[in-house]
């Protein structure tokens, strides 16, 4: 799920963290950047280590060094075939919308959700619709009950790589984000109903 | 500004160790989170959130490795082994999603199930769980 990948970039540390020691300003600076950015390598999750930091030259009209900046970061990047547990976040006639918490898109399509199922508006929610397994005559409703193991069939990424300013989750950003196409294998960790 | 990737892979993870250096950070249970929240950020703390209901939870370093190591007489693949270590599976329907090709590739299954058992610790969640038979995976013919 986690790796971690090596980066380089040109950092500027703007003047008001230059009371911290470098690296602890570098890495605030890194954090504002990358954190919670969908990169092509991934999600980025943490800032793991700062290898080196060179330059430190201030460009004219600005007040502020600018550093080019090695450092490792932990990146979530799954592979297709991994087996992630994740939660069910809502589901609609398409499909089935899982959430890590940290990631919420995972769709899983309609086509992919465990056969023969049916799909039907969900009572206790008006805009949703709520899938059911049938297997051997006994009905699994799929929703937030339960942890829900899903596999990824296909990562895609936004066609458009855009840098927000804003931070917040990747589900905020309206980029068309990473989806991931799943085979869902259901894991009932409670009585099934009957 | 362009970022230049010098490595896009410098090396895998399990949830354990991304677990670790979270808690090394000082990232804790703790709800209101006010003393470590200078070195561990909102978004690490729903990474360290989601981690902490996993397996990698109750999981130690010693464990985690000696279960690789052991790992190689089954033959599997690396990434098989992380996603084993990142779910801990306890039965057979939980572990062959994992796998692939099981038939093929003469896998051991109630091998590995034993050394989770012996060497990995079991899962967070408290009450019993009862295990569900009744799993399919999509892509596969039913069995």
């Amino acid at each position: 799920m986690f790796c971690l990948s090596e980066l380089e970039d040109t950092v500027r540390v703007p003047p008001d963290l230059l009371k911290l020691p470098l690296e602890v300003a570098i890495k605030k600076v890194l954090q504002k950047l990358f954190l919670d950015k969908v990169l092509s390598i991934g999600l980025c999750v943490s800032i793991y280590d700062i290898k080196s930091a060179e330059g430190g030259f201030v460009l004219p009209g600005d007040g502020a060094p600018t550093y080019k900046v090695v450092f490792i970061i932990v990146v979530f990047r799954p592979f297709v075939g991994e087996v992630i547990a994740a939660r069910f976040k809502e589901s609609d006639s398409n499909g089935l919308r899982l959430t890590l918490g940290f990631f919420e898109d995972i769709y899983v399509p309609a086509p992919l959700i465990p056969r023969p199922n049916r799909c039907e508006p969900d009572p206790c929610n008006r805009n949703q619709m709520r899938w059911v397994w049938i297997f051997e005559e006994q009905e699994y409703i799929i929703d937030d009950s339960y942890q829900i193991n899903f596999r990824v069939e296909n990562i895609s990424y936004p066609p458009v790589p855009t840098e927000r300013a804003e931070d917040g989750a990747i589900d905020d950003d309206g980029l068309g984000p990473v989806s991931w196409w799943e085979g869902c294998s259901e894991r009932n960790n409670e009585d099934d109903d009957t | 500004m362009k970022n230049i990737i010098v490595k896009a892979n410098a090396g895998a993870l399990t949830n354990f160790e991304v677990l670790d250096l979270l808690n090394s950070r000082g990232a804790s249970k703790d709800t209101t989170r006010v003393i470590a929240s200078e070195t561990v950020s909102r978004s690490e703390y729903k990474v360290y959130d989601y981690l902490m209901e996993t397996a990698a939870s109750t999981q130690t370093r010693e464990s985690v490795t000696k279960f690789s190591d052991k790992c190689k007489d089954f033959r599997l693949a690396k990434a098989e082994i992380l996603n084993i270590i990142n779910l801990r599976p306890s039965s057979d329907v939980e572990l062959t999603p994992i796998l692939e090709k099981p038939d093929e590739r003469e896998i051991d299954i109630e091998g590995i199930l034993a050394l989770v058992q012996e060497l990995l610790p079991p899962l967070p969640t408290v009450e019993a769980q009862k295990e569900n038979e009744q799993e399919e995976t999509e892509n596969d013919e039913q069995s």
